[in-house]
């Protein structure tokens, strides 16, 4: 159904504190059968990719389709795919509350928990796709007996120090940001239990104007350094491709084709996770039809930009005059993986220009249905530029095959269980809708407006 | 912080919670207690800047412990990337053995990273949390969707305020003792 007419009514006009409490806190009533349902199923995911993963451990890593020259499969594109996703809560919750976009308030909280569960999901992935995964803290700088110091010149140790910065900062800035809605939450408390998860859970916090002051800097500063990270952590992730010489991933336009992309697909899923939630509890009221307008609007500009970049390495490749270059690019959309090539490119391309109809930008099925399009074209796209390039690289007698196998699979359907089963519990939990930022906006409740000379 | 803090005066005996639907009103009242020189708190739903102008004028120095820790962050980042490479001096790609725009970026993540965890440590220090007790005069209503002016006086004063409190229109007006 379209809501555009909607779009007239703003946020302010129609919500007041108590609503607000009144529509979030409802979220956390006890689940019903149908969550119950949902939270079935996601385990039921998760336990198939922990048996495939534990089959994995077993029988060693050549139970994934991995071999040489392709050594980067599934994982590596999940665990890019995943950071990806992660990429677009910091920038909501962010970027946009540095630019001080209004529209952000109603949907950074489930962006921002889609962040910190999306690069906990990430950050599994280079570890599952260790041949001895338990020595994965053999990337940590630890003094050992060894005497033995990782290489910092070397972009996948720049990748842990940016992930795990990432994961750090962006779970402070996200537990800050709930404190005070986990305070309210304790205020309106039901039963025993809530009071005591909820009084533990919010550290005693109370709005007083002094400590309203200094949460309020510390909050700006900690968007302020939560904004270079969005442009940072999928720049440091481009470089794992771009500072090798592999053809079609030395490229110096990765940085901000990845930026991009990671935005798209983040915000992609985020329009999966807030169209059932806004469904399932009543939140139409909060989350509106301008939420989605403009959240349609940052899709259509992202895909403009993925979708330039992809023009840019074909144009760069023919302009190089690089043969390895010319080859790889004429092998993507053509060769034998050519099926990678084109779905990724009518899901992230094709697809999202639909939203120039100002109609389906706020067509809340459309959008449901696109979200996932858009997610299947971005994990598509890694894909596509791990498989083609190692693939066919320099010498012809070099070139190989990779066929993925069914535990790759079963851990990318567990990586989806892992992440939902963590969401799910968020929901039902914590206030998955930001009830402070929300009141922020809203007019205070004034008996004259004329007295408001201070 | 002049005008944020409940005073400790020995003979005030009473505490006084004021309690407000509208913002105005409110006002109203922390004027009138701030003229009568008294300490007062008071509790908001969420930051409101006319609240913040008469209460909570100051500087917040948390970002003093953001600064400290972003360039101690920075500072150990270059440390830790240069003595780490100079203990293990193994040269590859004919890269130096201390390659600058390599350890940019552990610099700059480490920059980020304390410098957000110092800031998380100030904000607790400076805003006293985590607290066990809840606060003298502090209702759950002030989380929701009311306004709360808290201050000690003595027995005398209390009689005086509940009126002027009213005057302003408090929806209301609580005396405790407060020993």
């Amino acid at each position: 159904m379209a809501i555009s007419s909607e779009i007239n009514h703003s946020l302010e006009s129609r919500v007041d504190y108590r609503l607000v409490d009144k529509l979030v806190l409802n979220t956390l009533k006890p689940p019903t059968v149908n969550w119950y349902i949902l939270f079935v199923v996601i385990l039921a995911c998760l336990a198939v990719g922990v048996s495939c993963w534990t089959y994995q451990i077993l029988n060693g890593i050549g139970s994934s389709g991995k071999s040489n020259p392709v050594n980067w499969g599934v994982y590596i594109t999940t665990f890019v795919f995943w950071v990806g996703i992660a990429h677009s809560g910091t920038l909501i919750s962010a970027v946009l509350y540095l630019f001080r976009a209004k529209f952000r308030m109603p949907i950074y909280r489930i962006a921002e928990a889609m962040t910190v569960f999306a690069v906990i999901t990430a950050g599994l992935f280079p570890i599952i796709h260790l041949g001895r995964p338990w020595t994965f803290y053999w990337l940590l700088p630890y003094p050992n007996q060894m005497q033995l110091w990782p290489n910092f010149r070397s972009p996948l140790l720049w990748d842990v120090f940016a992930v795990s910065t990432y994961l750090t900062i962006s779970s402070v800035f996200f537990f800050v940001g709930l404190l005070p809605d986990i305070a309210t939450a304790r205020d309106k408390a039901e039963t025993k239990f809530r009071k005591f998860l909820y009084s533990v859970a919010s550290l005693g916090w109370r709005g007083d104007a002094e400590r309203w002051k200094h949460y309020t800097s510390a909050y700006l500063l900690f968007a302020a350094f939560a904004t270079p990270l969005v442009v940072s952590v999928h720049s440091v992730v481009s470089w794992d491709f771009a500072v090798s010489v592999i053809p079609g991933w030395h490229a110096t336009i990765f940085p901000p084709y990845f930026v991009a992309g990671a935005i798209f697909s983040g915000v992609a899923m985020v329009l999966t996770l807030l169209i059932p939630l806004r469904k399932a509890y009543n939140l139409e009221p909060l989350i509106r039809a301008e939420h989605f307008d403009a959240m349609s609007k940052l899709i259509i500009v992202t895909s403009c930009i993925v979708g330039y970049a992809y023009i840019t390495e074909f144009y760069v490749a023919w302009w190089s005059n690089n043969k390895f270059e010319r080859f790889q690019f004429y092998f993507r959309p053509t060769g034998e993986l050519a099926v990678n090539f084109w779905i990724m490119f009518v899901c992230n391309v094709v697809f999202p220009q639909f939203l120039w109809i100002k109609r389906l930008r706020t067509h809340i099925p459309f959008l449901f249905i696109l979200s996932i399009i858009i997610n299947i074209g971005m994990w598509f796209e890694r894909y596509n530029i791990i498989l083609q390039s190692l693939y066919r690289d320099y010498i012809p007698s070099s070139w190989g095959h990779y066929n993925f196998s069914w535990v790759e699979l079963g851990i990318l359907l567990g990586s989806f269980g892992w992440f939902g089963m963590w969401m799910l519990l968020f929901i039902k939990f914590f206030p998955s809708v930001a009830i402070t930022e929300i009141k922020e906006i809203l007019p205070p409740p004034v008996r004259d407006p004329k007295n408001l000379k201070h | 912080m002049p005008g944020s803090r409940i005073a400790l005066r020995s003979f005030d005996n009473r505490l006084v919670i004021g309690t407000f639907t509208y913002l105005d009103d409110f006002l109203k009242a922390i004027d009138m207690v701030k003229e009568r020189g008294l300490d007062y708190k008071v509790y908001t739903p969420c930051p409101i800047p006319e609240v913040e102008k008469t209460s909570a004028n100051f500087w917040s120095k948390v970002r003093i412990f953001t600064f400290t820790g972003a360039t101690l962050g920075l500072i150990s980042g270059f440390a830790l990337a240069i003595l780490t490479s100079l203990d293990w001096p193994l040269r590859t790609s004919a890269k130096e053995i201390v390659s600058i725009p390599g350890f940019v970026v552990v610099g700059y993540e480490l920059t980020i990273l304390l410098g957000g965890l110092f800031t998380l440590f100030g904000l607790f220090c400076l805003t006293c949390i985590p607290a066990l007790m809840s606060p003298l005069g502090y209702k759950p209503e002030f989380s929701a969707d009311k306004f709360g002016l808290v201050f000690k006086c003595t027995d005398e004063e209390a009689r005086f305020f509940i009126e002027e409190l009213r005057k302003c229109h408090a929806d209301e007006v609580e005396v405790r003792d407060h020993f």
